[in-house]
C-alpha cells in the first residue's frame, strides 16, 4: 500500500533522515520506534506530504506522493503529537469544522461526528470546551478529528504522551479495534515499547535518521536469542561496581536503571556467582535479582546502546 | 470559506482579552478623549461659555442718516445714490455684529451685556466678563464711508481683556476677527458693485442686474456641519482599532501553525489559498462588524450620530466595508509572513508599533489640522487616515464624489496587500 524509497531530509546542513526505506501492506499495523531526535516525526511528515524530502520518494499504491500530494491526503488521517485542535471550541465544534474541510456536511457529517465521538468515548462530553478537558481527553478528540473522513491509513505520532492510564488504555483499544475490526492500516510511533508490542505486527527501529532494524516482533527478538537479561535491584547506586561489571569478561552490556542494574549476558552463561562476588567486594546490598528473556526494549538497547526514552 | 468564517468568529468570541481590545477599549477611549479634548474641535460649545460686555458709544441710526445726507451731496447720479442707500440697509455694521452675536452657534457660547464703560471695567475686574468690546463713536458712519465709498480710514473696534491668551479670550478675539473679515469682504463686494454700477450708469446701458454671486466663488465658513469631539473620536478610534483585527486574526494563524492545526487543514487537501482567503474574509467581516458596533454604541450612549438617517448610514456602511476589506488585506499579509516564517514578530511589531504610528499620522489622536501640513498629507495616504477623512467628509457633506479619491486609495492598498500575501504565502507543497 505504502512504501518509502531512500527518503532523505537535510535541514540547514544537518541530516535528519537518511535513506529510510519502509513499506506497509494494507491492513497492517506497523510500529516506528526510536528515541527523541531519531527522525521519526520528520519521516512521518514526509510520508504525509507535509514536508518535501531532500531526496527519495513516497509511493502510495505505486503512485508518487511527491508528484501529487493529493493522492495520500485523501486517504490519510494523521494524529499528531501536538493537540492540533482549537482549544477555545468544544469537541463538537472542532469536529464539525474539521469534518467540513473534508467536505462532509449535513446528516452525514453529524453521523460521522457522533460515530467518532462514540469510538473515543466522549459522546457525553462533546459540548464542553476542549481546554477544559484533561490531557487524555484532548488526545482522544485529537484522534477523533483524524478519523472523521474514514481514512484508509492512520499515522499516529506518539498519541499517548503524557496522559492518564484510562485514556491511554482507551486509545490503545481504539487503535486495535480500528486495525483488527475495520482493517485500517496503522503506522504507530511511540516511546512506550509495550504499546508497540501490543499493537503492531511489524516494527521499524530508527536511530540517528536511519532504520537500524526491522521485522516482526519475534524476528527482532531473535536478534537477542543467544542472550538473557539479568535485572539487579540495589539499595543505592554503586558507580565502581558498574565500572567493574563493564570490564567483566562474560557480561556484554551493563546499564544503570532506576532500581539498580540491567546486565545483558550470553544465554546459560551461569555468571550469577561471579556477579555476587563483585557486588560483595563493593559491599553493595542486593535487594532482588531477576533473570528474563529479551524484550523489544532490550533489542533496542542492544542495537543503539541507548534506552528508548534517553 | 463560510466554515473558516464561522470558526474564526467563534474563536474570537471566546477570547475575552481580544474582545476587550477590539470593542471595550475603543469605547472607553472615545469617552475619555472626547471629554478631555473637546476644545480642539469646533463642534461643541455647551460647556464653553463666556460673558462679554459691549460698550456702545455709537448711534447707528444717526450714523446712517448722516451717511445718506452726505451721499446726496456728492453729486453722484441719482441711480447710484439710490443703489447705495439700498446697500446701506444690507451692510449696517453694528446690526451685522448683533446678528452674529445672536446667531445660534455664537449665542450658545457668548452672552452679551450692554454696559457703560465704567460698569464694564468693574465687571472685567471682578472677572464677571472676559472681554469688553467698545464700539466707538461714529463707528457706523465711518464704516459705511469706508465700505461703500472707500473714503476715510474706517473705524476700529476696541477689545479690552484681562486675561490675554486664555482660551475664552482668544475665542472671543477670533470671533471678532471673523466679523471684521466678513465686513472687509462685504466692503470689497460693495465697492466692486458700485464701480460696476457707475460704469453702467455712465455708459447708459440697460444691463442685467448685477449679482453678488458673480463676483467670486466665496465659500461660506458655515457651509459644513461642525464635527463634535464625540463624532471625531468615535471615527478616529474606530479606524485605529479596526487595524488590530488584522493582527488578531494573524495571531490566531500563528497559534494554528504552532499547534499543527494548520497542518491538519492542509492535510484535508484544502488549497493553502483557501485558508488565506478564509483569513481575508474573516478579518473583513469582523472588522466591518467592529466598526458597526462602535458606531452604534457611540450613537446610543453618546448620541454621536443620528440613528434615523438611512442615507447617512448607507455611506458610512460603504466606507466601513472598503476599510474592512483593507483590514482583511493586512490580516492576509501578516498571516502569510507568520505562517511562512513560523514567527509572529511582524505581528507584534504591527500591533505594538505600526498601528500606533498609522494612528498618529492618520489623525486618530489629534486632528491633523493641528499638526504640520506634511503629516496631514501623509495621513490621508494611510488607510485609517483616508478612511477618517472619508467618514468626516461624508458626515459633513453626504457627497460620494468628495470621498471617492479616499476610498480609491484604500481599495488600491487592499489589492496590493492581498496580492503580496498571495505571493508570500506557502504554496501547496512547501508547507
Amino acid at each position: 500500500m505504502l512504501e518509502t524509497e531512500e527518503l532523505k531530509k537535510v535541514f540547514k546542513g544537518k541530516t535528519a533522515v537518511n535513506g529510510v526505506n519502509l513499506y506497509m501492506d494494507k491492513g497492517e499495523s506497523v510500529g516506528l520506534l526510536g528515541p527523541n531526535g531519531a527522525g521519526k516525526s520528520t519521516t512521518i511528515s514526509m510520508i504525509s506530504s507535509l514536508i518535501k524530502p531532500t531526496s527519495g520518494d513516497v509511493k502510495l499504491k505505486g503512485q508518487s506522493v511527491l508528484k501529487d500530494p493529493g493522492i495520500i491526503r485523501n486517504v490519510l488521517g494523521v494524529v499528531p503529537q501536538e493537540i492540533a485542535l482549537y482549544e477555545e471550541l468544544t469537541a463538537y465544534e472542532n469536529l464539525k469544522f474539521f469534518g467540513r474541510i473534508y467536505g462532509l456536511k449535513g446528516k452525514e457529517l453529524e453521523a460521522k461526528i457522533q460515530e467518532v465521538l462514540e469510538i473515543v468515548g466522549l459522546k457525553e462530553r462533546q459540548k464542553e470546551i476542549v481546554k477544559t478537558y484533561s490531557g487524555g481527553m484532548q488526545r482522544r478528540v485529537n484522534m477523533a478529528a483524524a478519523m472523521l473522513h474514514e481514512p484508509e491509513l492512520l499515522i499516529m505520532d506518539e498519541p499517548t504522551v503524557g496522559i492518564d492510564p484510562q485514556s491511554r488504555t482507551h486509545i490503545l483499544d481504539t487503535v486495535r479495534h480500528l486495525n483488527q475490526e475495520k482493517g485500517l492500516t496503522v503506522l504507530y510511533t511511540s516511546h512506550y515499547m509495550e504499546e508497540v508490542e501490543r499493537l503492531c505486527d511489524r516494527v521499524y527501529i530508527m536511530d540517528h535518521g536511519q532504520i537500524i532494524a526491522s521485522g516482526t516482533k519475534d524476528e527482532l527478538k531473535s536478534i537477542l536469542s543467544g542472550e538473557e537479561t539479568i535485572l539487579i535491584d540495589l539499595d543505592r547506586p554503586y558507580p565502581d561496581l558498574v565500572t567493574d561489571l563493564q570490564s567483566h569478561d562474560g557480561i556484554r552490556q551493563t546499564i544503570e536503571t532506576e532500581k539498580g542494574l540491567k546486565l545483558i549476558v550470553p544465554k546459560g552463561s551461569k555468571l550469577l556467582g561471579s556477579i555476587f562476588q563483585v557486588a560483595e567486594r563493593h559491599q553493595a546490598q542486593i535487594l532482588n535479582v531477576n533473570v528474563k528473556v529479551p524484550t523489544l526494549e532490550d533489542v533496542f538497547l542492544h542495537l543503539t546502546g541507548r534506552k528508548l526514552r534517553d | 470559506m463560510g466554515n473558516f468564517l464561522k470558526k474564526d468568529i467563534l474563536v474570537l468570541l471566546r477570547d475575552r482579552t481580544e474582545l476587550m481590545i477590539l470593542l471595550l477599549m475603543p469605547i472607553i477611549l472615545i469617552a475619555i478623549l472626547s471629554f478631555a479634548l473637546r476644545g480642539l474641535l469646533g463642534g461643541e460649545t455647551s460647556d464653553f461659555h463666556m460673558d462679554v460686555a459691549f460698550v456702545i458709544e455709537d448711534d447707528e441710526q444717526q450714523g446712517i442718516v448722516e451717511f445718506i445726507a452726505d451721499l446726496e451731496n456728492t453729486g453722484m447720479p441719482p441711480e447710484v445714490v439710490l443703489e447705495l442707500e439700498h446697500a446701506v440697509e444690507e451692510v449696517k455694521p453694528y446690526t451685522m455684529l448683533e446678528q452674529l452675536m445672536e446667531s445660534e452657534t455664537v449665542s450658545d457660547m457668548v452672552t452679551v451685556a450692554e454696559l457703560d464703560f465704567s460698569e464694564a471695567e468693574e465687571a472685567l475686574e471682578n472677572e464677571d466678563i472676559v472681554a469688553i468690546l467698545t464700539i466707538p463713536e461714529d463707528f457706523t458712519y465711518r464704516s459705511l464711508q469706508k465700505m461703500l465709498l472707500n473714503e476715510g480710514d474706517g473705524s476700529d473696534l476696541l477689545i479690552t481683556v484681562k486675561d490675554y491668551g486664555s482660551i475664552r479670550t482668544d475665542a472671543f478675539i477670533n470671533m471678532i476677527d471673523r466679523y471684521v473679515s466678513t465686513m472687509n469682504f462685504e466692503t470689497a463686494i460693495s465697492q466692486t458693485l458700485i464701480k460696476l454700477g457707475h460704469e453702467e450708469v455712465l455708459s447708459g446701458s440697460e444691463g442685467e442686474n448685477i449679482e453678488a454671486q458673480e463676483l467670486g466663488g466665496v465659500e461660506s465658513i458655515s457651509a459644513r456641519e461642525p464635527v463634535t469631539s464625540f463624532q471625531y473620536y468615535t471615527i478616529s478610534m474606530a479606524v485605529m482599532f479596526v487595524l488590530f483585527v488584522g493582527s488578531a486574526i494573524a495571531s490566531k494563524a500563528y497559534v494554528e501553525k504552532k499547534q499543527h492545526v494548520f497542518n491538519r487543514i492542509i492535510l484535508s487537501n484544502q488549497h493553502p489559498i483557501v485558508y488565506l482567503g478564509g483569513k481575508i474574509i474573516s478579518a473583513s467581516f469582523i472588522s466591518f462588524f467592529q466598526l458597526f458596533i462602535l458606531f452604534l454604541v457611540s450613537s446610543l450612549v453618546f448620541r454621536t450620530f443620528p440613528l434615523d438617517e438611512p442615507a447617512f448610514w448607507g455611506g458610512i456602511a460603504v466606507i466601513a466595508m472598503i476599510l474592512a476589506i483593507c483590514v482583511g488585506g493586512f490580516a492576509a499579509l501578516l498571516t502569510a509572513v507568520t505562517v511562512k516564517y513560523e514567527n509572529d514578530a511582524l505581528n507584534h511589531i504591527f500591533a505594538g508599533g505600526i498601528v500606533t504610528l498609522l494612528a498618529f499620522i492618520g489623525g486618530s489622536f489629534f486632528p491633523t489640522s493641528e499638526m504640520p501640513a506634511i503629516i496631514g498629507t501623509m495621513g490621508n495616504w494611510t488607510p485609517n487616515g483616508a478612511a477618517l477623512t472619508a467618514f468626516l467628509k461624508w458626515m459633513q457633506e453626504l457627497d460620494m464624489n468628495v470621498i471617492l479619491p479616499y476610498l480609491l486609495r484604500i481599495a488600491v492598498l487592499s489589492v496590493i496587500l492581498i496580492a503580496s500575501s498571495i505571493l508570500i504565502f506557502p504554496k501547496r507543497r512547501s508547507v
